[in-house]
């Protein structure tokens, strides 16, 4: 153990635990979770990723698609 | 990135703190596990290339907000330096990838316009306030440093205030976006990137020697310790941790389909913060747009700058763990009107990235290393916010060590 911790190891633990509550409540939530518990009809991240054959790159700017429209 | 994140890794080597060691690889693997469970075998290799750059970024001390206010401010170059050398390394890795992967990757290309360049300088002053840019607000933040977790905050926020007054700043004037590389060809991109690098590289050398009579050899040293050591405890020489930010945004590049970006997931998050309390996003065009709607709908598990982004966190603190200094940039009170400059610097830089479309890392990094020239606006635009940020520091109790 280090000589001079500072931190408190228990509340390092709890907001990990915190950041994983979020994640797992998004994540339920998620298109990408009730596709996996079998249901369909609908988009996904990993479907729109296949279906444009380009991908988006993430940087905010308007998708070509949107870029039409101006 | 700043003071708070260069001394995290200046100073004499510790003893790990296994605790932390043994908390990130543990909450590491378990996510990792989620991602694999529940999305897609790319998303898992993302997340441990993310985990790579935050021990490259922690362990490399690689400070872009640091660096540049050292040059200003003390005239020394070394650290600017290893950034050219890393736009130069990235480019030549990554635009003839580019070139030749046909439809299937697309670079960091972007509108130059008013947007960007009103974008890039919010970001560069908001970044010497806030004591971080994107990739220091977060692998800082993975090494424990609490005053970043404001930044963070207030990034989050600014970046969400950003996504709603894009499309009026896509109205102003500016261009459709400039690929280098459509009007050069691939190589001659890469030699005017090369050329340019190499000209910045003169031009700070030249003034760092008038300066001090001599130059800074960082780039160039090797390691200080044995090399197992060097490796796992750092720290590292600049140009390991320029190697590995290079290969790494390449590494994000072949598995997402494009370049490393980071500041688009705080957007994610910080809607989703909004949604979840019964703001309706959808009202803002910015969230109708195909991109940023479905991420906002589906899990942060599968989205890809979400995911870099928390492997980045998990590397970082395993870093500092291994380093012996988790959380010491944390020691000791932290100034009022420090917390006050993380604040404003925080939601100056969430708004500066939207609207020049991402930061240091996802603008310039990526941009440059795609040949585009919107990379090289944002560095000029972010340069003259960054002077003008670093001559207010010393009003918000922050050094300009």
């Amino acid at each position: 153990m280090p000589e001079t911790r500072r931190y408190s190891p228990l509340r390092l633990v709890v907001v990990l635990l915190v950041i994983a509550g979020f994640i797992i409540a998004d994540h339920v939530g998620s298109p990408t979770f009730r596709r996996n518990m079998g249901e369909g009809g609908f988009e996904t991240t990993l479907t729109q990723r296949e279906s444009q054959a380009a991908a988006c790159a993430p940087c905010g700017a308007p998708c070509p698609s949107e870029r039409k429209d101006d | 990135m700043a003071a708070t994140a260069e001394t995290v890794a200046a100073g004499e080597a510790r003893r790990p703190d296994r605790f932390v060691v043994a908390t990130a690889i543990v909450a590491g693997l378990l996510l990792a596990a989620l991602i694999a469970l529940e999305t897609a075998p790319f998303l898992v290799g993302l997340f441990f290339v993310g985990g790579a750059l935050g021990v490259g970024l922690y362990h490399g001390a690689f400070g872009f907000t640091g660096g540049w206010r050292r040059f200003v401010v003390h005239g020394r170059g070394a650290a600017l330096r290893a950034q050219l050398a890393l736009l130069a390394l990235a480019a030549v890795l990554m635009v003839p990838v580019l070139a030749t992967s046909g439809a299937g990757l697309t670079g960091a290309v972007a509108p130059v316009g008013l947007s960007l360049v009103v974008g890039a300088f919010l970001f560069g002053f908001g970044m010497q306030l806030g004591g971080g840019c994107g990739s220091g607000t977060l692998f800082t933040i993975g090494a424990g440093n609490v005053r970043m977790v404001l930044t963070l905050v207030f990034f989050i926020a600014g970046s969400v205030l950003g996504t709603i007054h894009l499309p009026w700043w896509l109205e102003q004037p500016g261009v459709d976006p400039v690929n280098l590389a459509a009007g050069l060809g691939p190589g001659g991109a890469i030699a005017l990137t090369l050329a340019l690098c190499a000209g910045l590289a003169w031009w700070v050398t030249r003034i760092e020697r008038r300066r001090h009579g001599d130059v800074e050899r960082r780039l160039l040293a090797g390691p200080r310790g044995g090399l197992a050591g060097t490796l796992f405890k750092g720290p590292w020489p600049l140009a390991w941790a320029v190697v590995v930010l290079a290969v790494g945004n390449l590494a994000v590049l072949l598995l997402a389909g494009h370049p490393w970006g980071i500041t688009l997931a705080f957007a994610i998050w910080g809607a989703k913060a909004l949604q979840a309390v019964g703001v309706d996003m959808a009202q803002f065009e910015f969230w109708t747009w195909d991109y940023p709607a479905m991420a906002l709908a589906d899990s942060v598990l599968v989205n890809v700058t979400s995911v870099t982004n928390f492997g980045l966190l998990a590397g970082a603190m395993l870093a500092a763990g291994l380093a012996g200094r988790f959380n010491r940039a944390s020691l000791g009170r932290i100034p009022p009107r420090s917390l006050l400059a993380a604040a404003i610097g925080g939601l100056v830089m969430g708004y500066g990235a939207r609207l020049a479309f991402g930061c240091n890392i996802g603008a310039m990094f990526s941009g440059i290393a795609s040949a585009s020239l919107h990379g090289w606006i944002w560095f000029a635009a972010a340069w003259v916010g960054s002077l003008i940020a670093i001559r207010l520091r010393p009003r918000f109790a922050l050094a300009n060590d």
